[in-house]
């Protein structure tokens, strides 16, 4: 077996491992999204049934086993912040998956042109 | 979604064969969705019923309220104009029973709105999945007689 035969699968080897790890991350990335996702949905529901409410209205937190009462005022805040940061982190969450979706696929140019390599040296001998 | 465009024609029996567990799996994905949702609409009907018991008729009568599943502890119904109710995220709201009413009935509409989607999602693909399996069969009744005609030949 020539050396160049043994460098080739030994890239191969590497190069799918990064292969897999990429695509793991790819779908804990996705499934974070996911997540992401029905929280804001979540929020969003809270958020408009705040809007119907009167402002004198009783809002209770549920705060371990215990509901505390609430201003009316700050569990609006309280919420709107929320939102804005599930919205950033979905955002963040976007460019991420982006990335690896680009890194996945030049991952995946690099592995069939090892194996192409990989088999015409393999043809020669 | 890009795949509805491809003729199913021009795929080969085996690419027809990962479009059809890729579609399975979809549809599995969309039925449990889906009884997921009707569970979450009979759980605000269940509100509904009974947020209509808490009315003047059952004031000061005692009731059994669940501590844990198995233990109950004797009380008596002495507020029946104001219940609590939770909007989600750790917040509940305090109500009188007909808003709360509206709100389990707003809840059920919304509820049934993505149901119907669902069922939309889930005939559509099946339609999908129907013309995907008649067009194996077909390719695999070609493939046959082209085999047929390779061995009397």
């Amino acid at each position: 077996m020539s050396a160049t035969i043994t460098a080739l699968q030994r890239k191969l080897e590497t190069d799918s491992a990064a292969y897999q790890t990429l695509q793991k991350d790819y779908a804990k990335a996705v499934e974070s999204r996911q997540r992401l996702d029905s929280q804001l949905q979540e929020n969003k529901l809270v958020q408009d049934e705040f809007k119907l409410l009167k402002d004198d209205a009783n809002i209770y937190k549920l705060i371990g086993p215990v509901l505390t009462k609430q201003d009316k005022v700050e569990a609006v805040t309280n919420v709107d912040k929320r939102i804005d940061f599930i919205q950033a982190e979905i955002e963040r969450v976007e460019k991420q998956l982006n990335d690896l979706q680009e890194k996945t696929e030049k991952k995946r140019m690099e592995l069939v042109q090892t194996q192409t390599a990989l088999q015409q040296q393999s043809a020669k001998n | 979604m890009a795949q509805q465009k491809i003729e199913l024609q021009d795929l080969d029996l085996q690419q027809l064969v990962e479009v059809k567990k890729q579609l399975e799996e979809e549809l599995s994905h969309l039925t449990s969705s889906f009884g997921q949702l009707k569970q979450a609409q009979n759980r605000f009907a269940d509100c509904i019923e009974s947020c209509k018991s808490v009315d003047a008729s059952n004031k000061d009568k005692t009731i059994l309220v669940p501590l844990t599943s198995s233990l109950y502890v004797p009380g008596k119904l002495a507020n029946v104009e104001k219940v609590i109710v939770d909007i989600g995220t750790g917040y509940y709201v305090e109500k009188t029973t007909e808003d709360a009413i509206k709100f389990y009935n707003r809840k059920v509409d919304f509820v049934k709105e993505n149901l119907d989607k669902i069922q939309a999602t889930v005939a559509q693909k099946q339609g999908n999945l129907r013309s995907l399996v008649d067009m194996m069969q077909y390719k695999m009744q070609i493939q046959q007689q082209e085999q047929k005609a390779a061995v009397k030949a």
